[in-house]
């Protein structure tokens, strides 16, 4: 058993990092996140809303693990739930993987949560538990494992950056041709006068 | 984004941009309204839920919300 843990703020509030969360995949940074598919979804009497998903990835495990267990299924199956709470401002995040789980499995929690002296960041704290069974190797692949959990922990944030971007441009856009369409029609009625 | 069943990907998109919508104006913005998706989201479901048993993908029994996180070694 083996716990890997982080702490990242991001420069944006808690709402534009949550949305982008919400909607994190597909980006480039996390090609192996093949499919997201939301399995359950609702609103509780405190009115948060949860969601429950299924994401389809073709990593997952480090080769090496794979040799190992000789993994010929091409996908592992990772479930997920979410809890975002509007008032309190939190997103907690919490996954494992579904299938391979009698060899190896990785726990991960996130939350994100504005930063206590600051609104326009976000903090995002982040626990992976991993353990590795039945393999007299374990503690060294439980090393292998959290080293590569950190990497694309660092693929998580830059994902969530790149987001972050897409989605600020889209509203840029978006504004962009609402003064463009109010734009034409202020116009004529100026010349028209 | 696809959706794990082939044939479920058109609903899953056209589901996720009324969630999206509906997520980041009204509910992030304290609105209590409930989600105008529903309808969308049964059409989805009824298709991905049976793409997941077809890959016979283990969903059901999982647990691994709440203060017992213990999972049972094999």
């Amino acid at each position: 058993m083996k716990i890997w843990t982080s702490e990242h703020i991001f420069n944006h509030p808690w709402e534009t990092v949550t949305k982008a969360a919400m909607q994190k995949y597909p980006n480039p940074m996390n090609p192996s996140v093949v499919g997201v598919d939301v399995l359950d979804r609702s609103v509780d009497a405190q009115g948060r809303l949860h969601s429950k998903r299924l994401l389809s990835t073709d990593w997952g495990l480090p080769s090496i693990v794979k040799s190992f267990i000789g993994n010929t299924r091409t996908c592992t199956y990772i479930q997920e739930h979410s809890v975002v709470d509007p008032r309190e401002k939190t997103l907690e995040l919490q996954s494992a993987n579904i299938t391979f789980t009698n060899m190896v499995s990785v726990d991960e929690r996130l939350i994100y949560r504005p930063h206590p002296d600051d609104p326009e960041k976000t903090v995002l704290t982040q626990e992976a538990l991993i353990s590795v069974k039945g393999v007299s190797l374990s503690s060294y692949l439980e090393g292998v494992m959290a080293t590569t959990i950190s990497t694309n922990a660092g693929k998580g944030r830059e994902a969530m950056e790149w987001v972050i971007m897409k989605l600020n441009t889209e509203i840029e856009e978006l504004a962009a041709t609402a003064r463009g369409t109010m734009r034409a029609p202020m116009a004529a009625a100026v010349t028209e006068k | 984004m696809n959706s794990v069943g082939e044939g479920c990907t058109d609903l899953k998109r056209e589901y996720d941009q009324c969630f999206n919508r509906w997520f980041a104006e009204k509910f992030l913005k304290g609105d209590r309204s409930s989600d105008p998706c529903t309808e969308m989201f049964k059409k989805y479901q009824s298709c991905v839920q049976k793409a997941i048993k077809e890959k016979d993908i283990p969903i059901d029994g999982v647990e691994f919300m709440g203060p017992d996180k213990e999972k049972p070694d094999s």
